[in-house]
């Protein structure tokens, strides 16, 4: 993501002005004066342009991520809608226009998963958010070993999710031989039940969760800080602000942006939780772990249905549109300030 | 820089969601013509299996010879839940594949199964098929598939484990009380766990309802129509779990356990006893590397009021679109392939060579396919080739044609597992459970479950 570095106290039309002018180039963008020409010779003389500006480059460089979207994204997100409303056993198919929404929502199971799901978010934010942003900013105060300090907390993200989340299986292990446990041992305290307690199990996943992701998030904010013009800093120092002054009047407002957007990754991402949970629960003890996403999952490759797969897929889906939007509707005014 | 944020905000959450979406897609179906008729075949040999796949090449080729109009493509396409209606939604699914006894049932109440009622009538061997076996494969009159490999829930013990705990391997527990005193010795005496039961993806609820029927009761009516959970069978069986966890500490601590997790487990020593499919010699054994002689396997223990066990196994079954010129053709073949051997000694021996060279178990305990006298004779060509210690399992072997084989529930066994795999999880995970209770809930939630179904 790039980042406009115009000094904050730089006037605000002269910003606009900067928007408007600066960034927007296009492929066959009209341009006044080419109205008058009569219309197959503008037609022509536009491919003409286009050509000659590339253009055919451009599209043949574009064409197989353009392809790839739409065959493995866009067309099933299309396909999907029609498919929340059938009833299929890819034999023969019918339509049941909203039955399959009927049957989702009247599940008793739904609002335990969408309960479980919404608790992991909010432990997860609690958890997750705060930590890459406190490590980010720390490791860019550091003067010396930056670099090193980055590789160690970007290594959890390296290791393949299901290997890691095995991994942190064992960890738990609830005999007094597990790892956490023998750990507990040595201050005395018992061995905890780690997943297999109801009340445990969540904030589990949920370390594990934030422990494999938080190092995307920290490079991020570090290479935001990193970018933030040092004269900013200089000045403060200058000003004789101490390091909290700094990173509360400096480092925070600059990276503002970058939060608001890792936040609503990381809240549209984490209420499509499944890995940890498939994998290290199973969705027990007595579905305290069970989330959205294995609740879709169990209709489609457990039940064999479809269609009311795909309709709780969809349900999610607004859910998380709706929420996205009042997010940055919420934030818009922050985002300005 | 307001409008700017937005503009970039607003993609990346539509990528974002993108994720939420599930696809599928519909193929197109391709049979024979004229007098020729083409099956596509699941099941090849994986190429790893170098002897079994020769072996199966060159069956396939005298299969073909023996049927001029027969044309044979093999794949290795192999039935996995997760990914059948991929392969039926691409119309890719082999004319013929197998799949296990337990999805079964599902498969022909999706409608995903030919109808083989007339085909398999007229086979001379499809017919032979033990009929309790057969019935596996059978709703509402119809036949929906041929049972190719069997096996029985079981109890799996480790012997050397009984050893060191100074019990006799060659006589494991024949009641439930022997097995809860058997699973305390072991963990007083080597601090194993003395049993361990499955959890999670269903497979709680499967060995519970095993368990239930060795208490003396079905988790739902004969007719599939009505939950009968809440009865005193499934009652003791929790009891004893929950007396086996809580008072005698003999059930370990983690209680979300899939299959593969309880067999490594067992391969690695570390628990006593469990319940699972008599076929697990090939999982712990062959797969999980526990050494044969370790391998321990009795009879289900029964109550007074014992039903019997439940049963498993693969069923060969066919395509739903497939025409019935190549249903015949692929009964023809899974006669060739899987019943062969059973009637025809070369074709015993060479396949039960391949078995061994590629390290597979020959002799494996299981569940006969068809009566003693086909059995016993099967077992007399291929003696010299056996590669498993029979006589560890006298008692399993002559229990399989003594204890009855009670199927499985009628009515979306699979949902009913899933519900089935809490109640399990909240005796071991909770102490002091009221069973009554739970149980009482857990009816009206099967009850449901089989409303929607």
């Amino acid at each position: 993501m790039t980042r406009i570095t115009t000094p904050a106290r730089r006037p605000p039309d002269k910003r606009r002005q900067a928007d408007a002018t600066g960034t927007r180039t296009g492929i066959g963008s009209p341009r006044a004066g080419d109205g008058r020409a009569a219309v197959g010779g503008r037609a022509g003389g536009r491919l003409r342009r286009w050509v000659r500006a590339g253009g055919p480059a451009t599209l043949v460089f574009f064409l197989p991520t353009l392809i790839v979207f739409a065959l493995f994204s866009w067309w099933p997100i299309v396909r999907s809608l029609p498919l929340s409303m059938e009833q299929t056993n890819f034999i023969s198919t019918q339509w049941v226009w909203f039955d399959n929404f009927t049957k989702v929502l009247g599940d008793p199971l739904l609002p335990t998963a969408v309960l479980n799901t919404t608790w992991f978010t909010v432990l997860a934010l609690a958890i997750g958010f705060p930590v890459p942003l406190v490590l980010g900013i720390a490791i860019g105060e550091l003067r010396r070993s930056r670099q090193i300090a980055a590789v160690f907390v970007y290594l959890p993200v390296i290791l393949p999710p299901v290997a890691a989340v095995l991994l942190w299986q064992t960890f738990y292990d609830p005999s007094s031989h597990g790892v956490f446990n023998t750990v507990l041992g040595w201050f005395g305290i018992g061995a905890l039940p780690w997943l297999n307690s109801a009340a445990l199990a969540m904030p589990s996943i949920v370390f594990q969760a934030t422990w494999a992701s938080f190092g995307t998030a920290t490079i991020v904010y570090l290479a935001t800080i990193m970018g933030v013009q040092t004269e900013l800093y200089d000045a403060a120092e200058v000003d004789g602000s101490g390091i909290w002054k700094r990173i509360w009047h400096i480092t925070l407002p600059q990276l503002r942006g970058v939060i608001l957007v890792l936040l609503l990754l990381q809240l549209i991402g984490t209420f499509q939780i499944f890995t940890e949970p498939y994998v290290m629960t199973g969705g027990g003890p007595e579905n305290h772990t069970l989330t959205i996403l294995m609740l879709i999952f169990r209709y489609a490759f457990v039940s064999g249905n479809y269609g009311t797969a795909t309709a709780l897929s969809v349900l999610l889906a607004i859910g998380l549109g709706i929420l996205s939007f009042v997010y940055l509707r919420v934030t818009r005014r922050w985002s300005n300030s | 820089m307001k409008k700017k944020l937005w503009r970039t905000i607003a993609p990346l959450a539509l990528v974002a969601l993108a994720g939420a979406g599930l696809a599928g897609c519909s193929g197109s179906d391709n049979g024979g013509s004229g007098g020729k008729v083409t099956i596509t075949v699941g099941n090849e040999p994986t190429s790893d299996q170098t002897a079994a796949l020769k072996v199966y090449k060159k069956r396939v080729a005298d299969f073909e010879k023996a049927n001029p109009n027969i044309k044979v493509n093999t794949t290795t396409t192999s039935y996995d839940a997760q990914t059948f209606q991929a392969l039926v939604a691409s119309g890719k699914m082999p004319d013929v594949i197998s799949v296990p006894f337990t999805d079964i049932q599902s498969l022909i109440a999706r409608g995903q199964v030919a109808d083989i009622t007339s085909e398999i009538k007229a086979d001379p061997q499809a017919s032979k098929v033990n009929p309790t076996v057969a019935k596996v494969a059978q709703a509402g009159g119809k036949t929906y598939g041929a049972a190719i490999g069997a096996y029985t829930m079981a109890l799996i013990y480790n012997r050397a484990l009984f050893t060191k705990a100074g019990l006799d391997p060659d006589k494991p527990p024949t009641s439930w009380e022997e097995v809860r005193a058997d699973a305390k010795t072991i963990t007083q005496k080597t601090g194993a766990q003395g049993y361990a039961a499955m959890t999670t993806n269903n497979t709680g609820g499967w060995s519970l309802t095993a368990l239930s029927y060795a208490f003396g009761h079905t988790i739902e009516s004969q007719d599939g129509k009505k939950a009968t959970i809440d009865n005193s069978a499934t009652k003791n069986a929790l009891k004893l779990y929950q007396q086996m966890r809580w008072d005698d500490n003999s059930f370990g601590s983690n209680f979300l356990l899939n299959q593969d997790d309880v067999f490594k487990q067992m391969a690695a020593g570390t628990v006593g006893m469990m319940v699972n499919g008599s076929d697990g010699y090939n999982f712990a054994v062959t797969n999980d590397g526990m050494k044969k002689d370790d391998f321990g396997l009795a009879p289900l223990p029964q109550e007074n009021a014992g039903l019997g066990t439940l049963g498993g196994g693969s069923i060969a079954i066919f395509k739903p679109k497939a025409t019935q010129a190549q249903i015949s053709a692929g009964l023809k073949y899974v006669d060739w392939i899987y019943y062969r051997q059973y009637f025809n000694e070369a074709t015993a021996i060479t396949t039960a060579k391949a078995a061994a060279a590629d390290g597979s178990a020959v002799g494996a305990p299981g569940l006969q396919l068809f009566d003693n006298a086909t059995n016993d004779r099967y077992l007399g060509w291929v003696k010299d080739e056996i590669n498993v210690p029979r006589d560890n399992y006298k008692a399993y072997l002559a229990s399989t044609t003594t204890l009855p084989l009670v199927p499985e529930p009628m009515t979306q066994a699979q949902q009913v597992y899933g519900i089935l795999d809490n109640v399990v999880q909240a005796v071991l995970t909770n102490k002091g459970t009221d069973i009554d209770s739970l149980l009482q809930n857990t009816q009206t939630q099967v009850q449901s479950a089989i409303a929607a179904g």
